[in-house]
């Protein structure tokens, strides 16, 4: 009998939409040949099966176990290529979700697989760091630190060892892409290290992932061996071991030197820089920690040359966003666009607007620290210079979207109260700062506070912004004093009469 | 007198020794602990603390400070919502209410036959089909206060 092959997405969040219980459910299907892929991000649509037409895959989308019989009949599809979600988007470091089985090498190297890394093996490593340079790549994991002037740094400083760490700590909330990219094309951030290594003259790598993801996790390990086993994990003739370490659930541990103090078996407590980790970082040797996003950035720009990745963009920011759309719009999902595309047009285009009845509040852009956004303020650029100006950070990308349902003030209490568990406790702006304004805030909602408490709360936010020593502190004010600012009333109809 | 180790700790603890002139590795031990016994029992960190060649205050700093690592027997199930941003936005606080109406269990609590553990996650990365709740590991998206007396009764 011939046996149809149905694609249908591996990833997290595709299972958790039901694509495996239409795995369950067909396995045993005799007629059924099932191929379990890396989703293509368009997560409204899932649980997504696909199938091979001569014009490209066709998609049923949210489908059930009892739509089968139509799926094998080829009824009631639409081609992959015309869902405007996904039509509309630039994808690059994203362009073979959807389409590749994770852990095939084969799959990797046919969609374009290792080309970074052979453009790399065949220049000098200043001749690929000057690439990145051209590429004017910026960080994608939140701070947006040029990544060749670290490489640089790493590369000319002397040392018996250097370590390449990829910071797969993606703890923002609302974030989700290098979740999907150590599930769905892993051997793209092993190529990034590799690069990297290279570039740096470095002798092992380490991904530090977050115990949050135990199928990323999984999944690394099984890229990693699948690698090995190809003899990919070398440089030069030389092996460049890369190792997956586990978090334990602290926040902080995604700021570079917490991170690194974890990867050390320590507690996540940031370090005093400098020294930046790009000169002494693990076991005080240099060590480039980058988030997995930029690490999978980098192949396509060995690849395809810098020029090519810095004609994309606005003047600051070169490239493309990856951004993780989610909360109440209609089409949540992750989107890959050049930076430039405002904030609105982003919510109307690939949000599609709100979910059926809500009405937009409030869009809190980066996380749990990222500055929240009224209607009136959407027209704002997705880039980081507008952001950096506008007091606001993009983040990694996270956006999330807020009804009219949505008490500014008991969020603007759990955002604080995020803080005060997650505070490290090394600075004392942070670590008691968060903890009284999380009190203010309790206060307010126990209609006991007054005009002093509101002036308290601001006054402690600056303190905060000005004297933390790391973004947990510096940041955690933001979404909370911006909340106050643009929804007065829910604060000050709360105080004490 | 010495509290006994349980089954295969002693094991574990010889192996997790470090090699000679590699530096110790606590949160390493203290993982593999975790995924031995279910959680950490205070009384071991003399034994991990001698693995490592490191203090008792070095183990116990370590053990507090991570929020995953458990220091108290966990249900036979644990039942975790996530809080992050976007299940917030999401209404999490009505599957949380749900959860407590099945149960009567709060956030941090275990039912009194020790069948749910209820704890708070901060983002399982499941935004874009939240709000989430995971049960032993497995996902459940799009999760709707009406289901959740279903999704409980499937764990006994």
């Amino acid at each position: 009998m011939n046996r149809i092959r149905l694609y249908l997405s591996n990833d997290t969040s595709s299972c958790a939409a039901g694509a495996e219980r239409l795995a369950e459910a067909w396995r045993s299907r005799s007629d059924v040949e099932l191929v379990r892929t890396s989703s293509r991000g368009a997560f409204f649509l899932e649980p997504m099966v696909e199938r091979d037409s001569p014009d490209g895959r066709l998609a049923w989308c949210q489908v059930a176990p009892d739509d089968l019989p139509r799926i094998l009949a080829g009824d009631g599809s639409v081609p992959v290529s015309t869902i405007p979600f996904i039509a509309k988007q630039t994808r690059h470091t994203f362009a073979s979700f959807g389409a590749t089985e994770p852990l095939s090498t084969e799959a990797y190297q046919a969609h374009g697989g290792l080309a970074g890394l052979r453009a790399a093996q065949q220049v000098s490593p200043a001749a690929i760091i000057q690439e990145i340079k051209t590429s004017r790549l910026r960080g994608r994991g939140g701070a947006a630190f040029p990544v060749w002037k670290k490489w640089e740094v790493a590369a000319t400083t002397t040392a018996d060892r250097k370590y390449v760490v990829a910071n797969a700590d993606e703890g923002d909330a609302g974030t989700y892409c290098d979740r999907m990219i150590m599930e769905g094309d892993p051997f793209r951030l092993i190529e990034g290290m590799l690069i990297c290594g290279r570039a740096i003259g470095a002798q092992a790598g380490y991904v530090y992932c977050r115990q949050e993801y135990p199928t990323a996790t999984a999944g690394m390990h099984a890229a990693i061996r699948a690698a090995e086993a190809a003899g990919w994990l070398e440089i030069d003739g030389r092996r460049f071991s890369i190792e997956v370490v586990s978090g334990a659930g602290s926040y902080v541990c995604g700021e570079e030197t917490a991170l690194l103090e974890s990867l050390e078996g320590r507690r996540g407590v940031v370090r005093a820089r400098p020294p930046h980790p790009a000169q002494s970082g693990l076991y005080g040797r240099p060590t480039i920690v980058s988030n997995v996003l930029t690490f999978a950035t980098i192949p396509n720009i060995l690849a395809r040359g810098g020029a090519w990745h810095a004609s994309m963009g606005t003047e600051g920011s070169r490239g493309t966003a990856v951004l993780q759309l989610g909360g109440r719009v209609k089409q949540p999902g992750l989107i890959e666009i050049p930076f430039g595309l405002t904030l609105r047009e982003v919510l109307d285009q690939f949000g599609q607007g709100m979910a059926d009845g809500a009405r937009l509040k409030a869009v809190q852009v980066g996380g749990p620290l990222g500055s929240l956004f009224t209607d009136a303020q959407l027209d704002i650029p997705i880039c980081f210079d507008a952001f950096a100006k506008a007091d606001a950070i993009l983040g990694h990308g996270g956006i999330v979207v807020f009804d009219d349902e949505t008490d500014m003030l008991e969020l603007s209490r759990h955002l604080m109260a995020f803080v005060a568990d997650e505070s490290c406790g090394k600075c004392v702006p942070c670590r008691i700062g968060s903890l009284r304004a999380r009190e203010i805030l309790e206060t307010v909602q126990a209609g006991q506070a007054t005009e002093a408490d509101l002036a308290l709360l601001t006054e402690l936010g600056d303190t905060m912004k000005a004297a933390s020593l790391c973004g947990l502190g510096a940041r955690a004010p933001y979404p909370v004093l911006s909340a106050l600012e643009q929804f007065p009333v829910e604060f000050r109809s709360r105080l004490r009469s | 007198m010495k509290t006994p180790l349980p089954n295969g700790l002693d094991d574990l603890l010889v192996r997790a020794r470090p090699p000679h002139g590699e530096p110790p590795d606590i949160l390493r031990v203290l993982h593999a602990v975790h995924d031995l016994c279910g959680h950490i029992d205070a009384q071991l960190i003399p034994a991990i603390a001698h693995s490592q060649g490191v203090t008792e205050a070095e183990v116990a700093g370590v053990l507090s400070y991570y929020p995953s690592l458990n220091t108290q027997p966990v249900g036979r199930h644990r039942v975790q919502v996530c809080l992050g941003e976007t299940c917030f936005a999401n209404r999490c606080d009505r599957v949380i209410e749900a959860i407590h109406t099945k149960l009567g269990i709060d956030l941090g609590q275990t039912t009194c036959d020790g069948r749910f553990t209820l704890e708070p996650v901060s983002c399982v990365g499941n935004c874009a089909v939240s709000p989430s709740v995971r049960i032993d590991g497995e996902l459940h998206g799009r999760v709707r206060p009406s289901d959740v007396p279903g999704l409980l009764d499937r764990y006994r």
